[in-house]
């Protein structure tokens, strides 16, 4: 039996999508993806991050989204899927993460913006923009709705105009 | 002369024939149709294909293959199958483990070819007081619309019903514009709904003839609800479909039963639709006939029986409309069109294989395809090799994985509704955000809305609205097709 990492529901193998709560178990190596390369040269931002965050917590996460603007790390769940976007009352779908309070009203952010999907087999995150009404970019570069695009240590990803780094804690030295 | 495709047939042989009696009759049938020899017209073309068989026929390789393909001892019809898994190649585990199984039937030949099959329909219309109005004004004007429209080899005819049936217009061909005319103007609403009084009449009508010549078919259109015939409807369904005659339904408004109307359709391999706008009856009945026009063949159905150890968990029709299939081991597809699959999807529970067995069997099946003069068997194994360890995961097909994705979208709907059905509006609630939060990143967005308008609803009523109900669930149907937009 495999379990689903989202609802814990146990599906037989060979099943492709949680019949519980819907979300996808299997890999799929998105055609999309490799055509997606994102020159090395606008990763930019070198960045000091050893005095925001503390060091027992890099070394628990295997996976941190910084904020540039307000220079601090997001919150984000435990989880290998989870949506980003504003939390706006009485809205029935909220997002997992929620970047209110980073001022992301102003900066252009949309209620669902878009998704990260992180598989810890293959050590491989992705993004996925939701449709978002004034869209997302990696290291500069506009992405495409709907698709999931590979993120990498050091990327900037930006949604709306809200920036935010890429940092994966192994591989800093 | 006809057209020999196959390659006994253009050597002038049977099946059975030996090494050395294939190469006289080629020699013979080279010798009569050389070029240098025969200026006939098309005797170049006839000396290639005979080139072409012999190729294929002395060689035994070659020949084994070709023969397995034949399957059978006549001239193969012009369809092909198709077969696709969710995965290459299964891995071993000592668990039952899910594989998923597409199976495509299309007609090779293009849509200009072959002349269209004459048609049998019968129109059922729902005459209960609810029609009363617009309804009925909508339901006439479309119905007589569309007879003008049929050819004059095609057969109709139409049925009122309420507590009972009438027939408006007896079985014919090419009825007389007036005849036609003044008997749906005579329809006029009063009573109730019972479906099974008009199914019966129209199955009744279409009898009248055989059923070999005609593709046949019963339109149904209502807008209520029936009840204590049900039962009496399907019994009528399965025998329809032993006949070959499909049933479609279309549903006006929020009160019919769609479950019930789906499943007279899926067993007859109809196609069933919800409509909320009144002008869509036109479109509805439109799409009916002329879909029924590109026939190929009057029916195919399928037949497929799991090996031992393998269950069948259920069956989707994909294409050409989709529709969840009824838990049996045989289904009626309905009419085969012309350059136009039928895609089934399968789920199978594989429970472990021994060892030594290198290969899973999970089922085997045939189609039958129904043609004047005689009908053809298309049958197909459904097999898997199976190791120990895959070296390279596998990503699964894209066409498999996407029908899946969406099929999962289905089951979510489906399953709010049981969770509402068996008081658990709060489960319902969150299935229907996650099916929300799916649907959006899948782009569908208006659908998404309509979930998450229902999961709204089912927060302050403990129940769906009557329309988002059928929205959600044609909704995600809809999506199954590969060229929904």
């Amino acid at each position: 039996m495999i379990t689903c990492k989202v609802c814990n529901n146990q599906e037989f193998h060979g099943v492709f999508f949680c019949g519980e709560c819907g979300s996808q178990l299997v890999l799929t190596d998105d055609k999309n993806v490799d055509t997606f390369i994102y020159p090395s040269q606008v990763r930019g931002l070198e960045l000091d991050i050893s005095n925001t965050i503390p060091k027992k917590l890099l070394e628990n996460k295997t996976f941190i989204l910084y904020c540039l603007d307000q220079e601090e790390m997001i919150n984000i769940p435990d989880q290998v899927e989870f949506t980003i976007g504003r939390f706006v009352d009485g809205q029935v779908i909220t997002p997992d993460v929620d970047l209110n309070l980073y001022e992301a009203f102003d900066k252009g952010v949309s209620r669902l913006h878009a998704t990260i999907r992180i598989n810890p087999e293959k050590n491989k995150i992705h993004v996925i923009d939701l449709g978002s009404a004034n869209g997302s970019s990696v290291n500069g570069y506009e992405i495409p709705a709907n698709s999931e695009v590979p993120l990498d240590h050091g990327d900037v990803l930006t949604l709306g105009k809200f920036r935010m780094k890429v940092i994966l804690p192994k591989e800093l030295k | 002369m006809p057209d020999k495709t196959d390659f006994y047939d253009r050597l002038n042989i049977g099946t059975g024939a030996s090494e050395e009696a294939i190469k006289k009759a080629y020699r013979l049938a080279v010798r009569k149709t050389h070029p240098d020899v025969n200026r006939n017209e098309g005797a170049t073309q006839l000396f290639l294909d005979i080139q072409e068989a012999y190729k294929i026929l002395s060689d035994p390789n070659r020949k084994g293959a070709y023969d397995d393909g034949r399957g059978s001892h006549e001239t193969p019809p012009a369809v092909h199958t198709a077969i696709e898994f969710s995965q290459d190649t299964l891995i071993r585990l000592d668990e039952p483990q899910i594989v998923y199984s597409m199976i495509d039937i299309v007609s090779t030949l293009a849509e200009k070819d072959t002349t269209d099959l004459p048609l049998n329909i019968s129109f059922v219309l729902d005459n209960s007081t609810s029609m009363n109005g617009a309804r009925m004004d909508i339901l006439k004007s479309a119905t007589k619309e569309i007879i003008q429209e049929l050819n004059e080899d095609d057969i109709i005819s139409v049925i009122s019903f309420n507590d009972r049936a009438e027939v408006l217009l007896s079985s014919q061909s090419h009825p007389p514009i007036a005849h036609v005319e003044s008997s749906i103007n005579s329809l006029f609403a009063e009573g109730g709904t019972e479906i099974f009084q008009g199914l019966e009449a129209a199955f009744e009508e279409i009898r009248k003839n055989s059923p070999f010549d005609y593709v046949n078919h019963i339109i149904l259109i209502t807008d209520g609800h029936t009840y204590g015939d049900e039962e009496n409807c399907i019994t009528l369904a399965r025998s329809a479909a032993k006949l070959d005659i499909g049933i479609s339904g279309l549903g006006i408004g929020i009160e019919w039963n769609d479950e019930f109307i789906d499943k007279l359709c899926a067993l007859t391999g109809g196609q069933c639709m919800f409509i909320q706008e009144l002008n869509q009856v036109k479109d509805f009945l439109k799409h009916s006939i002329t879909s029924l026009k590109e026939a190929y063949s009057r029916h195919v159905s399928l037949e497929i029986i799991p090996a031992p150890g393998v269950n069948l968990l259920s069956a989707f029709r994909i294409l050409p409309e989709a529709l969840p299939l009824p838990h049996q081991e045989e289904f009626s597809l309905g009419i085969l069109k012309k350059d136009k699959p039928h895609r089934i999807l399968f789920e199978f529970l594989v429970n472990p294989v021994p060892e030594e067995i290198d290969q899973a069997i999970i089922a085997s099946g045939e189609f039958i395809l129904k043609r004047k003069p005689r009908d053809y068997t298309i049958p197909f194994t459904l097999n898997r090799p199976i190791v120990a360890e895959l070296e390279e995961p596998q990503p699964p097909p894209e066409e498999i994985f996407r029908a899946i994705s969406h099929l999962t979208f289905y089951r979510l709907q489906e399953k709010a509704q049981k969770d509402i059905a068996s008081g658990n509006p709060g489960t319902a609630f969150q299935r229907l955000i996650n099916l929300s939060s799916h649907l959006m990143a899948k782009g569908e967005e208006s659908l998404a809305k309509i979930a998450m308008h229902e999961a709204d609803y089912i927060k302050s009523h403990n129940n769906f609205s009557p329309t988002g109900k059928k929205q959600l669930k044609y909704g995600t149907i809809r999506l199954m097709l590969p060229d929904k937009t």
